[in-house]
């Protein structure tokens, strides 16, 4: 009995004694026969368990990062919402830029501050005052259009009636001058906006819907030519002798945050060409896109040109033929009695044409327009050269 | 150790294995617990001596072949500790939670002496602190996690008569 157990603890050691040579042997293996051993256990029956470390490396780094990621995507989701607003303001500054490019001079640009009380809807106030030069009854516009005349001047700020005010009145007319009014507010009821009104008008004329209304410039108030909307539909109302149309406003007051404030010497020197239309203004920038094209395309002629000439002189002074020219084969000079006849019966028709063509040149001169239209006639080039020579 | 008690041993074992992979890495601590150790503690005291240190040699090269340049530090001490282990099974692994504990801590803090300084990659201040404060603390966490799962899995975890 006490043998065997000590046999069986020989027998542990020697196992013992065993793993930890092959251990030690293991661990002082060369870097070059470590690193494929180890790479060699990962990539066979160890794989799953490196697949497991792996996924829960993952697992630990999305729970360590689901915070910050959750702030950033909150952070986008505020710019995206800020995005909208800001692509709107964007364009709306875009359009007060153009305006003012357009106006040149003899405009104050102010911010709408807008109340939110009783009537705010119908009044503004304005960054800029009498000391900008802003005087009462000074025009209020946007880029699409009108927007009201100024009622109060401060040194600082002004006050502005909104053409929603139901005092508010401007002379209108169609832009080819065939039809006059006053537009007014209209409101579309208790809880609906506003529309405009154009009243007056004589009932001879008749504006079909999308006609465009322009303030007509009567009364001193306003320029002439300032958009004030498009006409959506004929009301019937109790006035038999003139008609009264609908439009649609060119510019909502809501929306309005920057505006432009006309000085009164602006308005004498007149408003055309202030208010293009959306589609001239297409077709404009279409135009600066073909242009731009074009020009592109015409550098590149003629920079190829340019690049041509040079390879051309280069090779005229080596003596080469010229670029994408392969000098044609030189044929023996045939001495016998029909070839000498040939080249002289060649040379005679050459000549010939050159007559020809000098007397046409005469002529052209003397007939420039038929000069335009006739067809050059190019001299046969008939003198013999020796092989490799450059024409 | 009849049939049905190998295989739960073996379903237990692969059971720490696996969670040696996923859990320690998911939970990512400073003072990590050591699943392996653990397995290697459990199994070693239901097999002889011999067999202990082979299992510990085999698991030590898997764990050093996930640890490029450590290749045998790891079968060094898991070797011994499972030797060791499964020739003092019949002291340490009595029917008491508090014993057991201590033999979770005591392996796994031998395994990490033997570790670093086998593996010679910590020297010097490093290493001392390493020894004293962060191994052992791991090993604490062990013992600990050790215990309740040992607690949990009481029904596939009975040790075979010494």
């Amino acid at each position: 009995m006490a043998r065997a157990i000590r046999s069986n603890t020989r027998f542990d050691l020697i196992i013992l004694g065993t793993c930890i040579v092959l251990a030690f042997a293991a661990r002082a293996l060369p870097e070059t026969m470590r690193e494929p051993m180890a790479t060699g256990m990962r990539r066979s029956f160890l794989a799953p368990l490196v697949m497991l470390q792996e996924s829960a490396e993952r697992g630990r780094q999305s729970l360590l990062q689901a915070e910050p990621k959750q702030a950033h995507l909150d952070s986008l989701s505020l710019g995206a919402m800020k995005a909208v607003s800001l692509e709107s303001e964007n364009d709306r500054l875009r359009k007060l830029i153009g305006l003012g490019s357009r106006l040149r001079w003899g405009f104050v640009p102010a911010e709408a501050l807008h109340g939110r009380g009783v009537r705010d809807e119908t009044t503004v106030i304005l960054s800029a005052g009498s000391r900008a030069g802003v005087t009462r009854l000074s025009p209020v516009i946007a880029p699409e259009g009108l927007v009201g005349v100024v009622d109060q001047v401060d040194p600082t700020m002004s006050h502005a009636m909104l053409w929603t005010n139901p005092d508010f009145r401007v002379s209108a007319m169609t832009p080819d001058g065939t039809a006059f009014g006053i537009a007014q507010a209209h409101l579309t009821g208790a809880t609906g906006g506003y529309l405009i009104e154009l009243r007056g008008v004589p009932f001879r004329s008749t504006l079909k819907p999308g006609a465009v209304v322009v303030s007509s410039g009567w009364g001193g108030v306003w320029p002439r030519g300032i958009p004030i909307g498009t006409v959506l539909e004929e009301i019937k109302t109790s006035e038999g002798w003139a008609r009264t149309y609908l439009l649609r406003p060119a510019v909502n007051p809501a929306d309005v945050y920057s505006v432009m404030i006309l000085r009164r010497d602006r308005l004498a020197k007149g408003f055309d060409g202030i208010w293009e239309s959306t589609a001239q203004v297409d077709q404009a920038a279409q135009r600066i896109v073909v242009s731009g094209d074009s020009a592109a395309k015409a550098a590149a002629l003629a920079e190829a040109a340019a690049r041509r000439a040079v390879i051309d002189s280069i090779a005229k002074a080596n003596g080469t033929p010229l670029l994408g020219v392969t000098p044609p084969p030189t044929p023996a000079l045939d001495t016998s009695p029909e070839a000498v006849a040939a080249r002289a019966a060649a040379r005679r028709a050459a000549a010939a044409r050159r007559a020809a063509a000098d007397s046409a040149a005469r002529q052209n001169q003397a007939n420039p327009t038929q000069a335009d239209t006739a067809r050059p006639v190019i001299p046969a080039d008939t003198t013999r050269r020796p092989p490799g020579a450059i024409r | 150790m009849n049939l049905g008690g190998a295989i739960r041993a073996i379903i237990s074992f692969l059971i720490f294995v696996v969670l040696h992979y996923t859990l320690r890495p998911l939970l990512g601590w400073r003072a990590p617990m050591d699943f392996l150790v653990l397995a290697l503690l459990l199994a070693s005291v239901r097999v002889r001596p011999a067999t202990a240190a082979v299992i510990g040699f085999v698991l030590g090269l898997i764990s050093d072949s996930l640890v490029p340049g450590a290749l045998g530090a790891g079968a060094i001490a898991m070797t011994v500790v499972g030797f060791g282990a499964s020739y003092l099974k019949a002291v340490f692994f009595a029917d008491n939670l508090v014993l057991n504990a201590f033999f979770f801590f005591l392996g796994k803090w031998v395994f990490d002496i033997l570790y670093f300084v086998g593996e010679q990659r910590v020297k010097g201040v490093e290493l001392l602190q390493q020894l004293l404060l962060w191994s052992p603390l791991s090993a604490a966490v062990t013992a600990a996690v050790g215990v309740l799962l040992l607690f949990l899995m009481r029904p596939l975890l009975e040790p075979a008569p010494a």
